[in-house]
């Protein structure tokens, strides 16, 4: 690396580490902030009976996911095709958890949310010291590897390519075996990862992971010790992932190697693309578009592969700001004013 | 041992005649290319439909589907890396890609999912010293080597190659002397798709063929260019020999791990030598 990290060591006025529950506390919750969680919940409620409940959960966690990975890559600017590697963990453990120790759901997914953020810590250590296309391809390679683990050396414990079966037992009157319950429970947990993402990227934490994005060393010089900030991201975006993971183990009551899988990288991406990225609404919009897609269009399109790729063509060359990004501008547009009550500052892609 | 070093020094070979593409696009144009996977698979799509329909004639197909690969090098070059330049990393990376998903759907489209066999063309064995080795292996090893000079007599006498070396250096400064650098980076790309094609047409008859056969290749070269080092041309060459070699010895002695093992030795390298890119 460049010279200038010699700055760090030296302690310069402003180099105060942020308190993430500190930023969670003292921020002033806006009058809004109700009426988007209102919204987002009012507005899967609206399209669960077009398609199923069942259906509906599965969009929900992907959107869990979806978030995760925009807080990475719409946020901090760092792209990342191996994200599925910290979705799978979670999955993994949960199921491991349950089948091992005990069937409490809550317990399993707090276990997986553990080890996906455990591992995303250590391997954070090595893979936020790179940029760009070598971030990329990095954590790709370590998706590779962690898939390869699971379908072949660690075949004992996870069956590798026939995955086992995962039943929780009733937590009090939670059974998460039952579908409405689960649609409850996951849209509790839409909801409070959107309201903790959105407390934590308005917060001065967050405005820092932005500027990490417009120019990293900029907020070197600043005296911030840049790689702490880049690491805990990725530590949050990896256990965000690992609770979308585990409630995917729940939801299906099975895991298998397919939630590790590398090729499954592309539809978050695309997601957090087409919804537009460095937002969260942008990121469940993209993540239900996503779902839609690739759920519905192959019945209708038989070449849907070819359909997403021509899509995201058009969306890098022409359509960067995503879907919420077409809404913004529309509304921005009829409203007459310049900044839209409720959203957040548009990002300069 | 023998065998293993040998099988090794294949698998070297076919990732250094795809990676050099990669390692070639991205030192001059800046550009992750995933498109790279499909060049390589519609080669060898093409040089199997020339092989039935020529029935026997292996080098006529293979030089065919070469000079077929050219000009869908050129189109994706022309209307999809051209507007990229200078662009962050991310949308190239992704649009590329979406080339590649509508390249393996188009090839799903027209040749089908069913993996075809392709059997070795040559299929005698030379045999010397009590070994008995594949002549067609022997001979993917010496276009290697042979490759590897050409290009370096390419790179060192032409006034292209010249050219093309001074921009991995310093673009804007070739710019700066007159150079309409985009025509030579037209050049650079296509040669790099016809040498993946190549290596894909060479690697087909000792592999399966089917549409996905790309994605893997392409993880595999693109750590040979990141341990060889981004547009050096030099250290690909290395690089690809041993990793290949890392291969065939891992596959030697715990066959699933082979691939793995190539990822472990790229994070190692990326640990202790971060590129900044």
């Amino acid at each position: 690396m460049k010279k200038e990290l010699s700055l760090d060591e030296g302690k310069a006025p402003c180099d105060k580490p942020i308190d993430l529950l500190a930023e969670l506390r003292s921020t002033p919750i806006k009058e809004h902030g109700v009426i988007d969680l209102l919204g987002i919940a009012a507005f899967f409620l609206v399209i669960t009976p077009l398609l199923s409940t069942h259906r509906i959960t599965d969009f929900m966690i992907f959107c869990i996911f979806a978030m995760s990975f925009d807080l990475l890559y719409g946020y901090m600017g760092r792209l990342s095709f191996g994200q599925m590697l910290y979705l799978g963990t979670g999955a993994y453990f949960c199921g491991l958890f349950i089948r091992y120790v005990s069937g409490n759901p809550l317990l399993a997914i707090l276990a997986g949310i553990a080890f996906a953020g455990f591992l995303s810590m250590l391997l954070g250590l090595i893979i936020v010291r790179t940029t760009g296309a070598c971030f990329a391809l990095i954590n790709l390679a370590f998706n590779h590897i962690g898939f390869f683990l699971v379908l072949s050396p660690l075949r004992g414990i996870t069956r590798g390519e026939d995955g086992f079966g995962v039943s929780a037992s009733k937590f009090g009157s939670l059974s998460l075996t039952s579908r409405p319950i689960m649609f409850g429970f996951v849209l509790l947990c839409v909801l409070l990862v959107f309201y903790v993402l959105r407390r934590l990227t308005s917060s001065p934490y967050g405005i820092l992971i932005r500027s990490i994005k417009e120019d990293e060393t900029r907020v070197r010089f600043l005296g911030y010790n840049t790689f702490y900030y880049k690491w805990l991201t990725f530590v949050l975006a990896g256990s965000i992932a690992g609770l979308a993971g585990s409630l995917t183990a729940l939801n299906y009551s099975y895991v298998n190697p397919n939630a590790m899988d590398v090729h499954s990288n592309v539809g978050v991406v695309f997601a957090c693309l087409i919804g537009g990225a460095g937002n969260l609404y942008g990121a469940i919009v993209g993540g239900v578009v996503y779902m839609i897609i690739s759920n519905l269009l192959p019945i209708y399109i038989y070449r849907w592969e070819m359909f997403l790729g021509f899509s995201l063509i058009i969306i890098v060359f022409r359509f960067r700001t995503g879907v919420w990004g077409y809404i913004q501008r529309s509304w921005e547009y009829l409203v007459k004013r310049k900044v839209v009550p409720g959203a957040m500052k548009k990002e300069a892609i | 041992m023998i065998y293993t070093i040998f099988y090794g020094l294949t698998i070297g070979a076919i990732l250094y005649f795809i990676s050099i593409g990669l390692s070639l696009t991205f030192g001059t144009m800046r550009v992750i290319n995933f498109a790279h996977t499909i060049t390589y698979t519609i080669g060898v799509y093409i040089l199997i439909t020339f092989v039935n329909f020529l029935k026997w004639y292996f080098p006529l197909g293979a030089i065919l589907a070469i000079l077929t690969v050219i000009p869908i090098g050129y189109v994706i070059e022309r209307f999809i890396i051209r507007r990229l330049y200078g662009e962050s990393l991310d949308y190239t990376f992704i649009a590329t890609f979406a080339v590649a998903l509508i390249g393996v759907d188009a090839i799903k489209w027209i040749w089908g999912v069913r993996p075809y066999p392709i059997s070795d063309p040559i299929g005698t064995y030379l045999m010397f010293w009590g070994l008995s080795l594949p002549v067609y292996r022997i001979i993917i090893v010496i276009i290697a080597i042979l490759l590897f000079f050409g290009l370096n007599i390419f790179f060192k006498r032409t006034i292209v190659g010249k050219i093309v070396v001074a921009a991995l250096e310093d673009k804007d400064g070739v710019r700066c002397l007159g150079i309409s650098v985009d025509k030579y980076f037209s050049i650079v790309f296509v040669l790099g798709s016809a040498l993946a094609a190549l290596g894909g047409v060479l690697y087909a008859p000792i592999s399966s063929v089917h549409p996905y056969m790309g994605l893997s290749v392409l993880l595999l070269s693109f750590a040979v260019v990141i341990v060889g080092g981004m547009g050096n041309l030099n250290g690909t060459f290395l690089s690809a020999f041993a990793l290949g070699m890392v291969m065939s010895i891992t596959a030697r002695y715990w066959s699933q791990g082979a691939e793995t093992m190539v990822f472990i030795v790229m994070a190692i390298v990326l640990i202790f030598r971060p590129i900044d890119i």
